[in-house]
């Protein structure tokens, strides 16, 4: 019969023994473990994408055009193969949008502000927000497969066999496809959601397309449009490091693909929202 | 350390198998086919990996034509690994390219400024030597073993190496298709010295044509030799690996 442990159970400290001390030393160890490996797999992403940016900037004499059908095959699968759904998406969110705040804010005495709010939720939160969701959806958990798939096959290996660098061949042209196409799917979102929100305020809220036009522009700012961009950069940047990284982490299991792809989209919307917080915070608050 | 293709000095490397190692001590002149024979977990596939710088030795250093792997980086445009053509027991052909495709990528990376023309001609050149040409546009999905095996050697010879290694090559592969492979090798190593440092894991016409013979059980060299040598050798059990 296994003793019942009541110096574990309810945190008595033995003199002798010392459980109590034993059990929080194990916390410490396990906080200070998930410390570093936290430290470690953002060193990891900055390095890669590091990586990606060197061979960017200095691109390597051999396999241009190689490393550019890549990139263009990356750019028209994550960026107009998604246009479909980006559509749909917007201009849902923009009607939704200008509907509630058309029929809420003549209640408040400020129909004149459903212009502001489009542009303080979908131009600056939601619309960089909700592409950069739809990307790691689309692109990101496909990036994450196919390099799972062929980190178990082998194809990463023969690469390397054949002189053909991964970060050049591979990661390079996944990460400028994604980051060019999320900026272009961000200000392209924008547009269609603040079209849908106009369709709902001339067709409900019967504002004319003069007015409606003149509240948007007159709530939107330079810095506003640019950070839009900045915020499309920098979740495009992250989702295709953390996509890679995990795609490329796949060792020699099928089974691991779907488990890392789940990282990659999880930790992708996290980081997502962290660098959102990052730049917002200070800007607006 | 030029004379030889490939060495293997004083090497000494963990096998997957638990706690054994595999050490050896090997030097392979340029030109010659050896073939590295033996049962399975014996250490073959780890010495085709150490000798094309995928794994590094615990103890020991792996040169290849002179140049020690340690010292040469992944992404060096001349570097040595241009020069050294690998098939693995995973061939590692790209899945969402076709055979033809395939065979023509390192080409189409490493020599962009030769013509179209001239690339398709060499590829379609080492495809129909090995009895691929009807399935140049052919995804790997669609191929059998023997057919992707024989598609990463063409891959891999496309470049015109210096030192060819091949881990299990007749896997997959029929008699006929053993015997063609065979006479591919040697017609190209009568056209230009080649190296080739082949594993296999049973008998096999491509035994017949080796210069010298490497017996590999339990991470340790029985037997290296003309295979003649190797037989009289060994004991009857490893016999029937080399006739």
């Amino acid at each position: 019969m296994v003793p019942y442990n009541f110096a574990v159970v309810r945190g008595f400290r033995c003199p002798t023994c010392s459980l109590e001390g034993k059990r929080s030393e194990r916390m410490i160890e396990w906080v200070g473990r998930k410390t570093i490996a936290g430290y470690a797999y953002l060193a990891a992403l900055a390095t890669l994408f590091a990586q990606a940016v060197l061979d960017l900037i200095i691109p390597p004499r051999q396999g241009r055009g190689e490393t550019f059908r890549v990139l263009i095959r990356q750019i028209l699968f994550t960026g107009v193969d998604a246009l479909p759904v980006t559509t749909v998406i917007a201009l849902l969110l923009g009607i939704i949008i200008v509907t509630q705040a058309g029929t809420q804010l003549p209640r408040l005495g400020a129909g004149g502000l459903v212009g502001s709010i489009i542009v303080v939720t979908v131009i600056r939160e939601l619309g960089p927000l909700v592409t950069a969701f739809i990307v790691v959806g689309r692109s990101g958990s496909a990036i994450a497969t196919e390099l799972g798939n062929m980190s178990v096959t082998r194809e990463v290996v023969a690469l390397r066999l054949m002189g053909i660098p991964i970060s050049r061949f591979v990661i390079m042209p996944r990460m400028v496809g994604m980051v060019l196409s999320m900026v272009c799917l961000t200000l392209y979102f924008d547009v269609v959601a603040v079209f849908g929100g106009y369709l709902v305020a001339d067709a409900q809220l019967t504002i004319p397309l003069d007015a409606f036009a003149e509240s948007v522009i007159r709530a939107l700012s330079t810095t506003d449009v640019f950070m839009t961009a900045i915020k499309g950069l920098g979740f495009g940047s992250a989702v295709a490091a953390v996509c890679c990284y995990h795609g490329l982490a796949v060792r020699s299991s099928y089974t691991e693909v779907p488990q890392q792809t789940t990282r990659a989209m999880i930790n992708s919307f996290v980081l997502c929202l962290l660098i959102d917080v990052v730049v917002t915070v200070p800007l607006y608050l | 350390m030029s004379e030889a293709a490939i060495i293997f000095e004083k090497v000494r490397a963990p096998m997957l198998s638990g706690d054994r190692h595999l050490e050896m001590d090997l030097r392979i002149t340029p030109g010659a086919c050896v073939v590295c024979i033996g049962p399975s977990r014996a250490g073959k596939s780890l010495m085709v990996e150490l000798a094309a710088g995928l794994v590094v030795p615990e103890a020991g250093r792996v040169f290849v034509l002179g140049q020690d792997w340690k010292e040469v980086p992944d992404d060096d445009p001349r570097s040595v690994r241009l020069r050294v053509g690998v098939v693995l027991q995973q061939p590692g052909l790209l899945s969402n390219m076709t055979l033809f495709n395939n065979v023509l990528l390192p080409l189409r990376y490493h020599r962009g400024a030769m013509p179209d023309r001239q690339r398709e001609q060499a590829v379609m050149g080492h495809m129909e030597r090995l009895g691929l040409a009807s399935l140049r546009d052919r995804f790997p999905a669609e191929l059998n073993q023997g057919e992707v095996r024989r598609g990463a050697i063409a891959r891999a010879l496309i470049l015109d190496p210096d030192v060819l290694l091949l881990d299990d090559p007749v896997a997959g592969l029929d008699a006929d298709m053993v015997l063609g492979l065979k006479t591919y090798l040697d017609e190209r190593r009568a056209r230009r010295p080649l190296t080739i440092l082949a594993a296999l894991r049973a008998w096999s016409p491509l035994v017949t044509a080796a210069d010298r013979v490497v017996l590999l059980r339990d991470g340790q060299v029985e037997a290296d030799g003309t295979r003649d040598a190797v037989r009289d050798r060994v004991s009857p059990a490893l016999r029937r690996y080399v006739e």
